[in-house]
């Protein structure tokens, strides 16, 4: 115990001896936290607009004011002619332009239908189609206006018939905003890479400087070495997580729905993972250069594109998503979801929170295996 | 001057040469990155998990569910007989969206009534969410026309459209993300590559003490910079040409473009990410500081903050200035205009001005660091 | 206590990398308390046979017993009989001098009273009582040394291995640092040493030198000196070193010649032969005015180059 106790000491002096390093650690998810938690937003809420009107009429401006008043387009530009439109979209300058033809309130008038073009910069795709949803229902509104005038101005009988109208109500979230759902999967990556980046290092460096190899001389026991590194690195993967939960829900004002202590436990128990799979490559590695890079490459990157933090795992192919049971991440952030966004418990999230849980452990448990007291 | 460059140059070459493990992780894992990462990452909504409560039964219903399964947008995964098993459902993500029919569906329809089909959507994923409504709305509208249709038809009278819109989708036809979400993809891998790797292998020197038998030679410190980062912009090239011919052979990206403005584009991006390389080098004086750091400038910012998931126009005007400090913003727009869009340089040269002046400025401030500290 | 007792008895210990043998079959003894020197050319194998007595590098065959315990069966046990310090004076640089006392000591496992005892002698020989609060990335070279040395033996093992403790040390540390190492042994601890200052093994009690991992010489200074060179070696001073020494070296009854500040030393292959003959061929033959010539004792250096010469004929 005694052995242990003073390697805990050791390391939280050297860590509290290195400011750059102790600033980074606790500044630098504060920062990300805050900055990538406002830039994390799918929302398409301006869709940069182009009109190209051929006609130039009452009828044709009443429609444009439709796009204007709806506050999700920017018209940014009115082009002269279909060159002018082309150009602007070569050129990213808009997203859309919307092509009104010659005669549109004339035909309109005749009771003809007109066909209305609109042009996709839709190397987006994600925006192009919501935007384009959002033009239909302008479209659609303004038809269903122009039957009514029509009806109200010809007399025109039109027989009635039934209709089916969808209700959509969104749970969870009604105004479908990215942010309340990017901000906890950014919690939880940023705490991913904080406290795996902090334990990759933690063997190798040992190695690196020379310092290990006299600790391997001393009668201290792998699991001791293994505890002294793994306590107060959760210690400080513990602050980091009371850090990036407070500004969670205080900056962000995100309400955890759920227990608040269920979350920070799971939460624990994914730093516990974490901690694990960088000892493991801290204990592989040779130098502090190839730990890093494996870190980065084997594990921080397909945690941040697989875990479902920014792309839906449900839009993946089936073999890459049965890679994603292998991510703990995946796990942390369902629950962090299920509890902040949904309000559940331990009852529909409890295989999750065993499975994050068998993954802390089984990695410890191997990387202490792994770490064995000789050097080659 | 050249040939000391040189000597630099080659004994880089040849450590690196040495370390296998850190070759095969430099050179594999994006490959394997962008051929996973490729096939995962996609806001493309498909396939949407529904459970349905029907509570009519009717000819109708079956009709109205046959067109939704037809699509390949949504799969029936199960029925249900009462509302609630509809909140476990949602909470524990067994289905995505849930579909009411009320029991006076035929009947109020065959009376010539309005009725209206409930939709229950997860909302915790804003974005999914948003596309799953557009798709409802869509398949209902269109449902419900055809009812109208069928029964003018009897009556023979026809159906009065006014506007009929015709969306074209440029570069993209399909509306795929994975075509827009590759660019971004390359940039990231690329500037993880050189950022790391630089600031790494001149922080390693100042550790071990060998830079002071550098600091003493006759090399001048533009030199040694050069010098060192020579193989890593070799290493960036060679990867850069994999990850493109990756791209063409998994995903059929074709290079519109010119390929000489996009080797010139990637070059000057190379040069703005080393830059910042060399400006943690200079301020880092351990791997492990140089390693956060690199982390924190270059890892969640180059997927955040560069445009390539988030549209940089819809967050905050301060988070947009910030985004200015990943190259990989700048670069991103570059490559999206060559590859997707065949652009020649006159749509994006100010993008390149950026690179350069963003490289200019952190050389600088590395240099004038370097400066004050062999002053103290 | 048992003077005559073995500290470490090495058993032909060997070790391959591949198809390298760093180590091949190497056996000796040390005895308890003495400063046993483990002498050899970088590359030799001297820390490769350090690490596997230390426990931190598997043999590939042969045993070795560190303290009584065998390296290959209680690796465990031996570890708590010994102490280790490396060139590379693995003490934590941000960490100040008192704290790494604190945590070796805590790794060791000493507390209370003991604790206190051994951090005032680990002060008082690293001569930095009353600057415990100091970094130890500040300290000079030669201190620095002492520390970790103070620290390696914090916990009174009875077996020391130093693996080149003086390599980049200036001399008067290291005159000092050897001081320290008599202390040691005079206190009964066994101190195993490794270093390439041939200077330094004149301190040793018991020398062996390895060569491409083989062991090829052992004994004191002085049974080295005189055992392993029965040839008559003179020491020359003449006006011009350099051609003597070539004329010298075409000479049949020549062996090794070797050049030492402005004297050259040359082993006989005739022990008949002498300073007359010398004078002879230098002054009556190539008129090369010699001063002195004197029949000497071997140095260890010159010992050492004949055993190497001699080895490298052998080998090849």
């Amino acid at each position: 115990m005694k052995t242990i106790y003073e390697f805990i000491i050791k390391e939280l002096l050297q860590f509290k001896r290195d400011k750059k390093m102790r600033a980074v650690v606790f500044m630098a998810p504060i920062l990300q936290l805050i900055l990538l938690g406002y830039a994390a937003n799918m929302d398409v809420d301006i869709v940069h607009t182009a009109i190209f009107d051929q006609d130039k009429t009452a009828t044709s401006r009443e429609f444009i004011k439709n796009f204007e008043e709806s506050g999700y387009f920017a018209i940014d530009y009115y082009a002269s002619s279909y060159e002018d439109a082309t150009e602007l979209i070569d050129m990213g300058k808009t997203i859309v332009v919307i092509v009104i033809p010659k005669d549109f309130e004339k035909n309109l008038n005749r009771r003809e239908t007109v066909s209305v073009q609109t042009l996709f910069e839709g190397s987006d795709g994600n925006t192009s189609s919501i935007a384009l949803g959002y033009i239909q229902g302008i479209t659609n509104r303004f038809s269903k206006k122009i039957v009514t005038e029509t009806r109200d101005k010809y007399g025109v009988n039109l027989a009635l018939s039934g209709s089916l109208t969808p209700e959509v109500r969104v749970w969870y979230n009604p105004e479908m905003k990215t942010r309340n759902y990017m901000v906890p999967g950014i919690m939880g990556v940023i705490l991913m890479i904080t406290t795996l980046s902090l334990m990759s290092m933690a063997v190798v460096r040992e190695r690196e400087i020379g310092t290990l190899e006299q600790l391997i001389v001393t009668p201290i026991k792998s699991y001791q070495l293994i505890l002294g590194k793994l306590i107060p690195f959760t210690m400080i993967g513990f602050i980091v997580l009371v850090i990036v939960m407070l500004i969670m829900t205080q900056w962000f004002g995100i309400v955890v729905r759920g227990n608040p202590l269920f979350l920070l436990f799971t939460a624990l128990l994914f730093v516990l993972s974490n901690l694990g799979l960088g000892l493991f490559i801290s204990t592989v590695s040779k130098t502090q250069q190839q730990a890093m890079m494996a870190s980065v490459f084997a594990v921080m990157m397909p945690m941040i594109y697989l875990s479902g933090f920014a792309f839906p795992i449900e839009n993946m192919p089936k073999v890459v998503q049965y890679i994603t049971h292998l991510l703990p991440l995946k796990y942390f952030i369902t629950i962090l979801r299920g509890i902040v966004l949904k309000g559940i418990g331990f009852s529909a999230l409890w295989v999750e929170t065993l499975i994050l849980f068998g993954m802390g452990a089984g990695i410890l448990i191997i990387s202490s295996l792994r770490f064995s007291k000789k050097v080659e | 001057m050249f040939h000391r460059i040189y000597a630099i140059a080659k004994k880089e070459f040849r450590q690196l040469k040495r370390d296998t493990r850190m070759l095969f992780i430099v050179f594999f894992f994006p490959v394997v990155l962008l051929a996973i990462f490729g096939y995962a990452i996609n806001f493309d909504v498909k396939h949407i998990k529904v459970a349905v409560y029907d509570q009519d039964k009717s000819d109708y219903t079956r009709e109205y569910l046959n067109g939704l399964v037809s699509s390949e947008y949504f799969d029936i995964v199960t029925h249900i007989d009462s509302d609630d098993e509809i909140k476990r459902l949602l909470d524990e993500k067994i289905v995505q969206a849930v579909i009411v029919f009320p029991n006076d569906l035929s009947r109020r329809l065959n009376n010539n009534e309005e009725v209206k089909v409930q939709y229950l959507v997860d909302g915790v994923d804003g974005n999914t969410a948003n596309v799953i409504v557009n798709y409802v709305n869509a398949a209902t509208y269109s449902y419900s026309l055809k009812l109208t249709k069928e029964y003018l038809a009897v009556k023979g009278k026809e159906i009065y459209v006014p506007i009929n819109l015709e969306p074209r989708f440029w570069f993209n036809p399909e509306l795929e993300s994975t075509k827009f979400l590759i660019p971004g993809l390359m940039g990231m891998i690329l500037i993880i590559t050189a950022v790391i790797s630089v600031s790494l292998s001149i922080v390693r020197e100042k550790e071990r003490g060998t830079i002071e038998q550098i600091n003493v030679s006759p090399l001048s410190s533009l030199e040694l910079i050069i010098g060192k980062t020579a193989p890593y912009i070799m290493i960036s090239l060679i990867n850069a040409a994999i990850v493109l011919l990756a791209g063409y052979l998994l995903f059929g990206i074709v290079i519109k473009g010119d390929i000489f403005l996009l080797l010139f584009s990637t070059l000057i991006f190379l040069f703005a990410a080393l830059g910042l390389g060399i400006f943690i080098s200079s301020i880092a004086d351990s791997q492990q500081v140089a390693f956060q750091a690199a982390n924190v400038t270059s890892l969640l910012p180059s997927l955040i903050l560069s445009g390539f998931i988030f549209p940089i126009e819809s967050m905050p005007a301060v988070i947009q200035w910030v985004t200015n400090i990943t190259p990989a913003k700048f670069y991103i727009v570059s490559l999206r205009a060559i590859l997707l869009r065949g652009v020649g340089i006159s749509a994006f040269w100010e993008q390149l001005i950026y690179l350069m002046i963003f490289g200019v400025i952190f050389i600088s401030l590395a240099a004038l660091v370097d400066r004050k500290a062999k002053a103290a | 206590m048992d003077i005559q007792m073995n500290s470490i008895e090495v058993k032909d210990l060997t070790k391959q990398f591949g198809s390298f043998t760093a180590v091949d079959k190497v056996s000796f003894t040390v005895k308890q308390g003495e400063i046993f020197g483990f002498l050899g050319a970088n590359g030799a194998g001297k820390s490769t046979t350090i690490r596997m007595l230390i426990g931190i590098l598997e043999p590939t065959s042969g045993d070795a017993l560190v303290g009584g315990y065998s390296i290959m069966k209680q690796p465990d046990k031996v570890k708590t009989q010994i102490g280790y310090m490396s060139q590379k004076f693995s003490l934590y640089n941000d960490l100040t001098v008192e704290e790494n006392i604190r945590f070796f000591a805590g790794v060791y496992g000493l507390t209370g009273k003991k604790y206190e005892e051994r951090k005032k002698w680990v002060l008082k020989v690293a001569n930095l009582e009353g600057k415990e609060k100091l970094l130890t990335n500040s300290l000079p070279g030669g201190i620095k040394q002492r520390l970790a040395l103070g620290t390696a033996v914090i916990h009174e093992p009875k077996i020391v291995f130093l693996d080149e403790p003086t390599s980049g040390v200036d001399p008067v540390s290291r005159r000092n640092f050897w001081d320290l190492i008599n202390d040691l042994s005079a206190g009964g601890t066994t101190v195993l040493v490794t270093t390439h200052y041939l200077d330094e093994a004149e301190f040793c009690n018991d020398i062996i030198l390895i060569n491409a991992g083989r062991l090829i010489a052992q004994g004191n200074a002085k049974a080295l000196k005189t055992n392993y060179i029965k040839n008559t070696i003179l020491e020359i001073e003449s006006d011009r070193v350099v051609d003597s020494m070539g004329i010298l070296e075409k000479e049949d009854w020549v062996g090794e010649t070797s050049i030492f500040g402005n004297s050259i030393h040359i082993i006989l292959n005739d022990n008949a032969k002498g300073e007359a003959d010398v004078r002879d061929i230098l002054t009556t033959k190539n008129s090369i005015n010699v001063h002195r010539v004197d029949k000497i004792v071997p140095t260890l250096e010159d010992v050492f180059i004949h055993l190497l010469e001699k080895d490298k004929t052998n080998v090849s």
